[in-house]
């Protein structure tokens, strides 16, 4: 089972610097600015193109969480998952979308973090999430992204792991992607 | 109080419920009262509380209480107030307090058992009816605490059954869980989510044993694993999980359904135990039960193929998967779920990971599976709000329900019977309020601890 691999890097420390130019960065803030479009506009088959094969998804139920494999999560999702629940919420019958999730993610205190052991890009950004389906409610934490680069000098997401403020609070359903 | 007896006896019929008893917000004050007020409840389990001072918060229905183990070794169940002027004394959550408790508003202090220990400049209160001894100085004791392997529950009446008693049939599931151990005990491990229900409490206990709402409510679910297991070539265990909620109605309809006093009851798995000898957790566990027990023993505990068990008013347990779905009633429209997962201790990891598999894809509120539940209990809940009618129905295979020497077991797996069940314990709580503790109560005697 792909989501128990231990060997799998959930960490977002540095090992090493990264210098990017101005324009790489640019690049970057891109991707995220993007990322978070695709989910706000639903259109989540692009929004699963973004990922590496055996990418995953990550929202830890504790803060300063270690790992996957010995606690609990919100989300603790690879390829197959994520696709599951795209198809779920895709659904004629899904009676909890019944209306829709609308969301809109707002994006910012983009920095470069490093690179981690693989060498992939780490990069950390503030989110603020308002969702709406029948009620408000607002989200909110530092998302981590480990991005790897792309022959066509783009960037596929290898972890995005989500610190909510109230990992630990009581939650109604999460049934889109943070 | 202008709900007499005779009002609320006509609440439940034998075939239907009125559907007042799931949204007036006066019938839910009495149910906090005669049904939580007297029934046993389980507050945690003792592995939540290792040490001495170790302490877990969580409700009684309505009431915030305090599970603490004290320095003799004892679990202890007291009301999350301080006797002075109220102050909750702990904070909503898990801790470990020392060697006593010490409200943080003006300093009293309290011994782990609640017991009044001292208090800043007792000269002032010379002359008044102050003393250690006095109840009135000390934190309250839940009137009754028992433990049944490690499963802490407690009474807020001095009367009535014991623990043994009270779970009759249903302790079986306790047992099989614990007996999945090779050493015959489990521990929460891993934490615990909390998710809220927009509905009364009564609307997930029915869903528990619900076998007809399965390849309804969940098609979104179940088709969307099947889509990608067919995409993939495979069915992995997150798939098969999620799939197992769309068998056609014949499955359903031959599987048991368990009912006992007090509305608890078990339903038969919906996954195949045979698999036992086939994937390799299963196999493993299997080996290190053989180990243990015997090789006729564990196959019978393995065998013992239970999907959502009932323990009625506290929640339910699933042996297989090793969770407990502790149901906390908020308000009339509110419910609070807190999900366990346990550790079968001396049992191979394999088996505690898989347990947590379970609890991130189907019990966490980011679940496939429970979104498409919460909303139709929703609709049931606003749905009765409609002038639209005014009863619910229990119709199905009414009847046909053959009495066992502890309980009843349906004769058709889509029957309503656990429903009914529950409904019979409902009105008998109802009817019959707690007789009256004697007041103040403190923790100094039998009450308000469990055995170590
Ligand atoms: S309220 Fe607790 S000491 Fe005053
Ligand atoms: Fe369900």
């Amino acid at each position: 089972m792909q989501l128990l691999d231990r060997s799998f890097d959930v960490s977002t420390v540095p090992v090493a610097g990264a210098t990017l130019s101005a324009e790489a960065l640019r690049g970057v803030e891109q991707f995220l600015y993007r990322e978070a479009r695709l989910l706000d506009e639903r259109r989540f088959a692009e929004w699963l193109a973004l990922w590496t094969e055996d990418g995953r998804y990550w929202v830890p139920r504790f803060h300063d969480q270690a790992n996957p494999f010995e606690q609990i999560s919100l989300f603790w999702e690879d390829k197959m998952l994520r696709e599951v629940r795209v198809r779920r919420v895709e659904n004629a019958r899904n009676w909890s979308q019944q209306p829709l999730t609308r969301s809109a993610h707002l994006v910012g205190n983009i920095t470069i973090e490093g690179l981690d052991a693989a060498g992939h890009l780490i990069v950390r950004s503030t989110l603020q999430l308002t969702e709406w389906r029948i009620e408000q409610r607002q989200l909110a934490g530092a998302v981590f992204h480990k991005l790897a680069a792309t022959d066509d000098g783009g960037w596929k997401i290898v972890l995005k792991r989500v610190n909510l403020v109230n990992c630990d609070d009581v939650f109604a359903n999460l049934e889109v992607f943070i | 109080m202008t709900l007499s007896n005779e009002a609320l006896a006509a609440m439940v019929r034998p075939d239907s419920v009125h559907k007042h008893v799931y949204t007036d917000p006066e019938i839910f004050a009495l149910e906090m009262e005669r049904i939580y007020g007297q029934a046993w409840i389980y507050v945690g389990h003792e592995s939540q509380v290792k040490k001495t001072g170790d302490y877990h918060t969580t409700r009684i229905g309505d009431q915030d209480v305090i599970m603490v183990r004290a320095a003799d070794g004892k679990v202890h169940v007291v009301y999350n107030r301080c006797p002075h002027k109220g102050a909750k004394v702990v904070p909503e959550g898990d801790g470990c307090t020392g060697k006593f408790f010490r409200c943080p508003y003006h300093a009293w202090t309290f011994k782990l058992d609640g017991s009044h220990l001292s208090l800043p400049l007792k000269n002032g209160l010379e002359g008044t009816c102050y003393d250690p001894a006095n109840p009135d100085f000390s934190m309250k004791a839940v009137a009754r605490v028992d433990s049944y392997r490690g499963f802490v529950f407690a009474s807020q009446s001095a009367a009535g059954p014991d623990l043994k008693t009270f779970l009759g049939g249903v302790a079986s599931s306790i047992d099989n869980l614990c007996e999945r151990s090779p050493v015959g005990e489990v521990e929460v491990a891993g934490g615990t989510f909390r998710v809220m229900q927009k509905s009364n409490w009564k609307v997930f206990y029915e869903n528990l044993h619900d076998t007809m709402h399965a390849r309804v409510t969940h098609e979104s679910s179940f088709v969307a694993a099947r889509e990608e297991a067919k995409e993939i070539g495979e069915m992995p265990f997150e798939l098969l999980i999620m799939d197992g909620n769309g068998e056609p109605y014949e499955f359903w309809e031959k599987l048991e359904l368990r009912a006992y006093h007090n509305g608890h009851g078990y339903m038969e798995g919906i996954f195949d135990p045979t698999a036992a000898t086939r994937d390799p957790v299963s196999r493993d566990h299997f080996a290190v039960l053989t180990e243990a027990y015997g090789e006729e023993k564990a196959r019978q505990i393995m065998g013992m193929n239970r999907h959502n068990t009932i323990i009625y008013g506290s929640g339910s347990p699933h042996t297989v998967f090793q969770q407990f779905r502790v149901i906390r009633p908020v308000s009339v429209d509110r419910t609070m779920i807190e999900i366990q997962t346990f550790r079968l201790k001396g049992a191979p990891d394999a088996v505690f990971d898989r347990a947590l598999t379970y609890a991130n894809l189907i019990n966490s509120p980011s679940s496939n599976v429970m979104p498409d539940d919460v909303e139709v209990y929703k609709r049931c809940q606003e749905g009765n709000q409609t002038r639209g009618g005014d009863w619910v129905s229990l119709h199905r295979y009414l009847g046909t329900d053959q009495e066992t020497p502890d309980g009843m077991v349906s004769t058709n797996g889509t029957s309503e019977l656990p429903m009914r069940n529950q409904f019979a314990a409902w009105k008998q709580y109802m009817l019959n309020p707690p007789t009256q503790a004697t007041p103040n109560q403190t923790a100094s005697t039998e009450a308000g601890h469990a055995a170590a």
